[in-house]
């Protein structure tokens, strides 16, 4: 026996397995893609809202300006005092200053840029709020009208704006971690999964190597990859156990036939030197250990042919042989015996090709008419046909003695079941040796009913 | 006649080299592959006589390499490899015979003798006789003391294999092998069978016997 090189199949935590890795690539990837969702939402949101914000100070800058085309400065800040005192735009912040930048009307309460005039129209800056808390710091987003007597500034709070920005930003921030979270626990669920199910028909698999080659890995009936291959390899195993089963039968009982004969040619031996015979019997003696001996000889070379055929190797010389012949020929060759024995044996054939071993196939032949002959009693017949059957070769050997009855058929056909005790002389070998021929040459056996007698029937797919 | 045995097991070597020297064979013995190709080499044997596993060089390899120096003695391999398949592989090695360990040591006389007569080679002739009995190859038909013979296809290419070996002794499985291309022995005595139609045929009526048993080997036609 080799030394089984024992790799446990063991495997380490989920988060090496290759499924695991996968999900975390595609975790990475769903990431990105909703960072750059989230990403472009925010920009044209904010992009929106900023638009807004300056569409409505413009609006009501126009209208102040209008304002004061109409009734000049007084006329602004009457407006801006009717504006702060009613309830206006929301977050709305006005300031008129007049040239040296002192407050003239407005909700704010100073020139939010010290002494300077700033250059250009739209800027942003923060104001205070007294409260008793504490300061509390408004960004405003406001622009400046030039008047002649002054300036006039028009603006929003924006502070909800940045409000929004927060949280938007911060829940992009948990959607895409989130995101990495759930991807990474799917991932994990997923190798585990996939881990547990490869855990199974590995562990399967140790204990089929452990020598119980019965088992089976588990077929869930989902008819996914994993069924597809747990049934292709329960299909190895179904023949792996099936050709060890015939092998070890095979063995186990030809230890048991081979030691009959040789116990009787040990005795045989035993008893010359011990009891020493005159010349005569002692040669008689001899000659019955040679024929003993050539009797396991015979056995053993059945044996090998089923091992062979039973290995399973491809049909070595292989060509087409003509079966109708072949029958027929080996036919002529047994005629004599059998009518000697007091038999028929007939041979009824139509030309019929089937590719295959020539020896094998006669070794079939032979063994299924000598099966015939010892078994069917004088007075019987025996008759072979040949005959196509569609695209099949169907060979039959027929004969009417007493038949097997159908609960033995099956086990007829494994080796050194002699079913009889009646006709000696068999070694119980014949109906296997043709049952792995036919295996071999993927012909379909079978056993059947007579009526009187016993018909094996041999299939070949036709050439 | 010039024998050369190549047999690495001492014991089987001895019998073998016994019995072919008590029948008059003049043999040597090579007890590794190695040696064997030396001295098949060396000396124009008659017939080599090889098992197939050896030490240093196998039985096969031996045969092979023979055969590509041009050497056509012919050899007889002999093997525990007993299935068709190893069969088939010797003869296609080169070898001329097969025999499957064990074997009786009849049955290796018996093909060592038809190697030594085939080596004579081939009698380009169309009627062989024996004695009164007359073949006839291209009529197939047989006579015997002028009085033609009943037999049939089958039993006139049995009785053409045995007086082609005419005072030859052939075995059962020579002629399960030659005559109905069997290679494997049957478990009923067919060839007895077929032996004793054609004696019927042959030798009934007629005083002198030509088909001999040799108890224990095989059959002879011998016509004194």
């Amino acid at each position: 026996m080799e030394a089984e090189t024992r790799a446990p199949t063991h495997f380490g935590s989920p988060l090496r397995t290759s499924a695991f890795r996968l999900a975390l690539a595609y975790c990475a990837l769903f990431t990105i893609g909703v960072s750059v969702l989230l990403g472009t939402i925010y920009l044209l949101t904010e992009t929106a809202l900023s638009n807004e914000v300056d569409h409505v100070i413009g609006i009501e800058l126009d209208a102040l300006a209008d304002e004061y085309d109409r009734e000049g400065l007084a006329g602004v800040t009457a407006e801006l005092t009717r504006l702060n005192e009613t309830w206006g735009r929301a977050r709305a912040i006005y300031l008129l200053v007049d040239r040296r930048l002192q407050k003239l009307a407005g909700n704010i309460e100073k020139w939010p840029f010290g002494s300077e005039v700033p250059r250009s129209t739209w800027f942003e800056f923060t104001v205070e709020s007294g409260r008793e808390s504490g300061m509390e710091f408004h960004p405003v987003r406001a622009r400046m009208l030039t008047l002649p007597e002054g300036y006039l500034l028009v603006g929003t709070e924006v502070s909800q704006r940045r409000v929004f920005q927060d949280r938007f930003r911060a829940a992009t921030l948990w959607g895409i971690g989130g995101t990495a979270l759930l991807g990474a626990l799917m991932g994990f669920w997923l190798s585990q999964r996939l881990l547990a199910r490869v855990r199974t028909v590995s562990g399967e698999c140790e204990r089929i190597l452990a020598g119980d080659l019965s088992r089976r890995l588990p077929v869930s009936g989902a008819s996914d990859e994993f069924d597809s291959l747990a049934s292709a390899v329960n299909r190895v195993l179904a023949r792996l156990d099936r050709q060890t089963g015939v092998l070890r039968a095979t063995f186990d009982s030809a230890a048991h036939d081979l030691r009959g004969p040789l116990f009787r040619l040990r005795g045989r031996l035993e008893e010359l030197i011990r009891d020493p015979a005159t010349a005569e019997e002692a040669r008689a003696a001899l000659d019955r250990a040679l024929q003993d001996i050539d009797s396991l000889q015979r056995t053993l070379a059945v044996l090998l042919q089923i091992a062979h055929a039973e290995s399973g190797a491809p049909l070595a010389e292989s060509a087409p042989v003509a079966l109708g012949d072949l029958a027929s020929e080996i036919c002529a060759l047994y005629e004599p015996a059998a009518r000697d024995q007091g038999l028929t044996l007939e041979c009824d054939v139509e030309p019929a090709g089937v590719i295959g071993n020539r020896q094998l196939l006669t070794q079939l032949l032979v063994n299924l008419i000598e099966n015939g002959l010892r078994h069917v009693g004088r007075g019987g017949a025996i008759r072979v046909t040949v005959r196509n059957v569609g695209r099949t070769a169907r060979l039959e050997v027929a004969d009417n003695g007493p038949g097997i009855p159908p609960e033995d058929r099956e086990r007829a056909l494994r080796p050194f079941v002699q079913l009889s005790t009646k006709s000696p002389g068999g070694s119980g070998l014949g109906l296997s040796l043709v049952a792995a021929i036919a295996r071999l040459h993927h012909a379909r056996l079978a056993l059947e009913d007579n009526a009187p007698g016993l018909r094996v029937v041999v299939e070949f797919e036709s050439r | 006649m010039r024998l050369l045995l190549i047999e690495d097991d001492e014991e089987a070597a001895h019998f073998i080299l016994k019995g072919l020297r008590e029948s008059g064979y003049t043999v040597d013995h090579a007890a590794d592959g190695r040696d064997g190709l030396f001295r098949a080499t060396e000396t124009d044997y008659d017939v080599i006589i090889t098992d197939r596993m050896l030490p240093h060089l196998d039985g096969l390899t031996i045969v092979q390499l023979l055969r590509q120096q041009g050497r056509t003695t012919p050899v007889l391999v002999l093997s525990a490899l007993g299935t068709v398949d190893d069969r088939v592989k010797g003869l296609r090695a080169g070898g001329d015979d097969y025999l499957t360990k064990p074997f009786a040591f009849a049955e290796l006389l018996a093909r060592v003798e038809a190697l030594l007569r085939r080596k004579s080679g081939p009698q380009a002739t169309t009627v062989l006789r024996v004695a009164d009995l007359e073949l006839d190859l291209l009529g197939r038909r047989a006579t015997r003391g002028g009085k033609e013979l009943d037999l049939t296809a089958r039993e006139f290419t049995l009785l053409e294999y045995l007086v082609r070996r005419a005072g030859q002794v052939v075995t059962r499985t020579m002629l399960l092998e030659g005559v109905w291309d069997l290679q494997f022995d049957p478990q009923t005595n067919l060839v007895d069978v077929h032996i004793s139609r054609l004696r019927q045929a042959v030798d009934k009526g007629f005083e002198k016997p030509l088909i001999h048993t040799v108890r224990g080997a095989g059959y002879v036609v011998r016509g004194d």
